[in-house]
């Protein structure tokens, strides 16, 4: 479904993908493991289509979203996307059920119905009304995590989805996305640099030096 | 639409939440507004009462034919227009003026019968036209003056009319529209008889076409003329017309004040969601779309500003109707505008403006948005950072176009090539925008100059506030130009009104030297055109004290083309009773032209017509064209239209006239002036209805028309200086929401509330201190432009350059005071913050 190949990627003289190669196949569950700062979110932004690469190529159903323009990127990540951050990522002023009525809304979609639904189905039917700032880390990350769905996309893309969290919500997160991925069968790619997470993951990868190792 | 979703979510919740900046905003931008549609209003009210006034009653005619001297003329000739133009109505008209209810009204005399179906008249109504005549002093008034002075049917009105004192009876009220509020019908036999005018016309209006014209022309004496009335509203508008530009324009500065307001209010608002934009690209959200929730925002803002706007407008209208048509009272002639509703298309050219000021203001903002990247939510990118290299350019750019807006007004001080300084106007506004772009460097210039005195002055805080503008330059930049805009307004205007001030009272130093001035009750301009009775004159210069009187009759005249007014004074009689100053001027001149056929002409004719003392200029009169010298360009603050002055024996060789419209009184030496005046009134007032004043009153009242003149240029200036004000504290608003994350950790490392106001009010002076100084070039080189370009091309008043240093001094530490204390609101905000709620964000 995901095919990446030899990707690369520079941030002015730093050489962070140095030729990335990657398959992934439909509804499966990826996680990348990798030390700080060896290029994981990156690798994660290009898949996403928030960056590009500067070579190597990728394609999604054999679309090769590396030669899209902006605004096929846009569309991309709109409709084929949903993105779940460390810092949760949710926006401050709004409630919980407008954000994630958000992605639903940009797809033209005026569904309150589904909203609904992805709030209860993270676990905080009752708290539509609050604030994220009202809301405690992992039930923000909760909150995210419906977002990430509710436009039904085909990939997931979680970047250090724990990584803000203590280790018993982190889990409680992790419990969470698998369920959801075995109700829906979305393909996940997860990155992250703790171990423990990446054992919910049906595979793993290593990232260094800019290379995939399997 | 999801759209309107999204706008709701995105757009609607923020202004929500940051009520206050919201609400300075659209303070901001109604203000401008309000102020330009008032004036507006105002202006084009008194505009229309003068086009109603010469559309006059009978709305189907199209010419007119008057005297050319503009006096009234001999009744026969109506007999024989009316053989070759059916439609021709004859009209005797005057102006007087109601004491009671101080107000001047146009009294006309009409064929009341012919014109009753024009005029929607109601004879047949509880009355008959009979009622029309009964009484010679019957008068018919329109719906919209008796209503404003609360007049009924068969009230009787105390009125002053040529030199005397009349009683007019309320017959009828009519509703019409098109007539002028103030208007009074009469018959026009009573008129003749009532008034003693019998055999006198002022006017004959016809309906004609090209060839009945030339056939009327053929019959018409050389005294007479007949012309289009569509020529007469154009060339009657265009004198007022200049008035009006000139207090449009300055009002659009309180409305560009209002662009930076708002484009300073969109611009944060980008800056600080620029997270919240991020996460939104990342989401699939289009540029479009961000372009669209900021174009909207601003739109918003706009359009609720021009609302409220309008209501200020109509406030402003209020108050400036009275200002304008006093202005326009004694400039040109009684108007009287009992209506100050902002009409429809006004309130829908407040909306447009509105929309387009939303439009200019959030367009820049909105594209900035949309190049946020979508990964920018994960990473801090500097926004600044794409401006700084553009700098030199915008720098660059800033110069030329400062050069360019000085190269245009030098242009139109040239060679005027349209009626109105639009080219200084537009000069204006590119050296504006001009120092807009100049505005980063200069900052950044200062802050690099500044930077070690304050740091050291004001140790940590210093460091930290010199850091963090350093860091936001252009934010700090559209503060600064918010407050150097109103400042350089303040400066160029009240360099303005001081040098004009005081050339004014040059003038008046030279020209009222006379001790007591006396004109009609019933005028109230500066000029008057009816001529005062012989028997009066006689009276006062039989009297023991007097030793000359100086009987000034004006009339229009054709000179070169162009109406204008003259005046005609007694030259021999001044210089005998001791004001010897200017008659001497002229007997140099007659001595140095080798003629005495000279004239004085007013500075706004010597620029219209590139005239230069010593040349020949060709005036039309009824004893055929004669050539005068020019010995004299004088400024004439009177009026606007031109106005040229000629000795007496001219009048009477020419024009075949010996009257006076007003005189001028000199007494022997050691008269006792009150005295004097107490005894004229004692034996005048039971005659004549005058308005007698002394020297030092006259002195006063040109003053203080002058004043009332520009008492709305004062509001201009308190309105922006308002909005730039609202401007500095949105800025720094804008930068404690921004930093509430870092004021939190400074208090929480042990930063007091009084480190952080220091910090405050540190900023807010910065911005005051370099804006004011920016102002302090922008302002003279506009009120440069404003003296030599915009008022020689509307009036060619002379204007000696005078800068108000001291004036300038206080006004200048106060607008700084102001500044700092804008420092302070920010604060009151900053302590309102919830840290909470700014911890669990990020
Ligand atoms: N926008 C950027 N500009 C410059 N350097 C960047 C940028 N994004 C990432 N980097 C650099 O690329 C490397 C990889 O970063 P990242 O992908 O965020 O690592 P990880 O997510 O694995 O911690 C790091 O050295 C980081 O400093
Ligand atoms: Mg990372």
């Amino acid at each position: 479904m995901v095919t990446l190949e030899g990707v690369q990627k520079y941030y002015g003289t730093a050489h962070v993908l140095k030729g990335v190669d990657l398959k992934l196949g439909k509804g499966e569950f990826v996680a990348v493991t990798g030390s700080s700062g060896s290029g994981k979110s990156t690798l994660l932004n290009i898949i996403g289509g928030m960056d590009r690469p500067d070579a190597g190529k990728i394609f999604v159903d054999r679309n090769e979203i590396s030669s899209y323009d902006d605004e096929k990127l846009t569309l991309y990540r709109r409709k084929k996307i949903g993105f779940v951050f460390q810092f949760f990522n949710l926006l401050p002023n709004i409630t919980v059920i407008e954000n994630v009525r958000i992605p639903l809304l940009l797809n033209g979609s005026r569904d309150e119905e589904m909203a609904h639904a992805f709030v209860s189905r993270v676990g905080l039917e009752g708290r539509e009304d609050s604030y994220p700032h009202e809301l405690s880390g992992g039930e923000q990350q909760r909150v995210a995590i419906a977002r990430a769905l509710v436009h039904d996309p085909d990939i997931i893309l979680a970047d250090e989805p724990t990584g803000s969290l203590d280790s018993s919500t982190g889990r409680a997160i992790m419990g969470l996305l698998t369920r959801l991925r075995e109700e829906t069968g979305k393909t996940i790619l997860l990155v992250t640099h703790e171990e423990y997470i990446s054992r919910y993951a049906s595979r793993v990868l290593k990232i260094r030096d800019g290379i995939i190792r399997q | 639409m999801t759209l309107t979703e999204l706008i709701k979510v995105m757009v609607l919740k923020n202004m929500k939440r940051e009520k206050f900046l919201t609400v300075l905003s659209v303070i901001g931008v109604a203000l401008g507004i309000g102020l330009f549609t008032g004036v507006k209003a105002a202006s084009d009210k008194a505009i229309s009462s003068f086009e109603a006034d010469i559309r006059g009653t009978n709305p189907y005619t199209n010419f007119e034919i008057l005297d050319t001297a503009g006096t009234d003329f001999q009744e026969e000739i109506y007999r024989t227009v009316r053989k070759i133009a059916q439609n021709s109505f004859p009209v005797l008209k005057v102006e007087g003026y109601l004491p009671e209810i101080k107000s001047a009204i146009d009294i006309q005399g009409i064929d009341l019968i012919r014109t009753a179906g024009f005029l929607k008249l109601s004879p047949g109504r509880g009355s008959s036209f009979e009622n029309y005549f009964r009484g010679l002093n019957s008068a018919i008034i329109t719906r919209a003056f008796a209503s404003s002075h609360s007049l009924k049917r068969g009230d009787i009105a105390r009125a002053f009319v040529y030199d005397k004192e009349f009683s007019l009876r309320v017959s009828d009220i009519v509703d019409d529209a098109s007539l002028p509020s103030n208007i009074f019908l009469m018959d026009l036999g009573n008129f003749q008889e009532y008034f003693g005018k019998t055999g006198y016309l002022t006017r004959i209006d016809a309906e004609a076409d090209e060839t009945t014209v030339s056939e009327i022309k053929k019959i018409l004496p050389p005294s007479l003329s007949i012309g289009k009335k569509e020529a007469a509203i154009r060339n009657q508008k265009s004198l007022i017309k200049s008035f009006r530009y000139n207090l449009q324009f300055v009002s659009l500065i309180a409305i560009l004040v209002g662009i930076f307001l708002l484009y300073n209010t969109i611009f944060i608002s980008v800056v600080k969601r620029r997270t919240e934009i991020g996460i939104l690209r990342g989401l699939g959200a289009s540029k479009k779309t961000v372009v669209l929730i900021f174009m909207i925002q601003g739109l918003i803002l706009g359009i609720a500003g021009s609302m409220l706007g309008i209501l200020i407008g109509q406030v402003t209208a209020y108050f400036s109707v009275t200002a304008v048509e006093k202005t326009i009272t004694s400039m040109y002639r009684a108007v009287s505008i009992t209506d100050y509703f902002i009409p429809k298309t006004d309130i829908a050219l407040a909306l447009a403006l509105g929309v387009l000021v939303s439009l200019i203001a959030s367009a820049a903002p909105s594209f900035e948005a949309a190049r946020i990247r979508p990964n920018e939510s994960t990473r801090e990118g500097t926004f600044e950072g794409g401006h700084r290299r553009m700098r030199r350019a915008y720098a660059l750019a800033g110069l030329v176009l400062i050069a360019l807006g000085c190269a245009v007004s030098y242009i139109d001080y040239h060679s005027m090539p349209y009626d109105f300084p639009f080219l200084a106007y537009a000069g204006i506004l590119f050296i504006i925008f001009g120092f807009t772009l100049l505005s980063p460097s200069y900052l950044s210039l200062v802050l690099s100059g500044l930077g070690r005195p304050v740091e050291k002055l004001f140790t940590s805080v210093g460091v930290i506030t010199v850091g963090d503008i350093k860091g936001s330059v252009y934010r700090f930049s559209v503060a600064l130009m918010s407050v150097a805009i109103s400042s350089a307004l303040i400066f160029a205007l009240l360099t303005l009104i001081f040098s004009f001030r005081n050339s004014l009272k040059a003038w008046i130093n030279k020209n009222i030297a006379a001790d007591v001035y006396v004109k009609p009750a019933s005028c109230r301009s500066n000029f008057c055109f009816f001529p005062l009775s012989d028997e009066l004159i006689k009276t006062v210069e039989g009297m023991p004290e007097v030793a000359g009187v100086d009987r000034f009759r004006t009339l229009q005249i054709d000179f070169q083309g162009r109406k204008v007014v003259a005046g005609f004074g007694d030259r021999e009689i001044r210089r005998r009773s001791g004001d010897v100053g200017l008659a001497e001027e002229e007997r140099r001149a007659e001595r140095d032209f080798g003629t005495d056929r000279i004239i004085g002409v007013s500075k706004f004719l010597g620029i219209k017509f590139d005239l230069k003392v010593g040349d020949t200029v060709e005036l039309r009169t009824p004893r055929g064209v004669q050539k005068f010298v020019v010995y004299d360009i004088f400024s004439s603050y009177s009026t606007t239209s031109g106005f040229v002055y000629l000795d007496r024996k001219w009048l009477m060789k020419y024009w075949g006239l010996d009257d006076a419209t007003q005189f001028a009184v000199y007494l022997r030496k050691g008269a006792d002036v009150p005295a004097f005046i107490s005894r004229i009134n004692e034996i005048l007032r039971p005659r004549f209805s005058l308005s007698i004043t002394n020297n030092a009153q006259l002195r006063e009242h040109v003053l203080s028309i002058f004043d009332r003149t520009f008492a709305i240029t004062y509001a201009i200036e308190l309105i922006s200086i308002i909005v730039s004000l609202i401007g500095v504290i949105n800025t720094l608003l804008a930068l404690v929401i921004e930093k509430k994350r870092e004021i939190t950790i400074l208090r929480y490392l042990g930063g007091s509330w009084g480190q952080i106001r220091a910090k405050l009010v540190l900023s807010a002076g910065i911005v005051g201190v370099t804006g004011i100084f920016l102002g302090g070039i922008m302002g003279p080189l506009m009120s440069v432009i404003f003296i030599e370009v915009i008022n020689k091309v509307s009036f060619g008043w002379e204007i000696h350059f005078h800068i108000p240093f001291y004036y300038l001094s206080i006004v200048t530490a106060v607008l700084f005071l102001i500044t700092l204390s804008a420092g302070l609101i920010p604060l009151n905000v900053a302590k309102g913050v919830d840290p909470k709620r700014l911890i669990s964000f990020e």
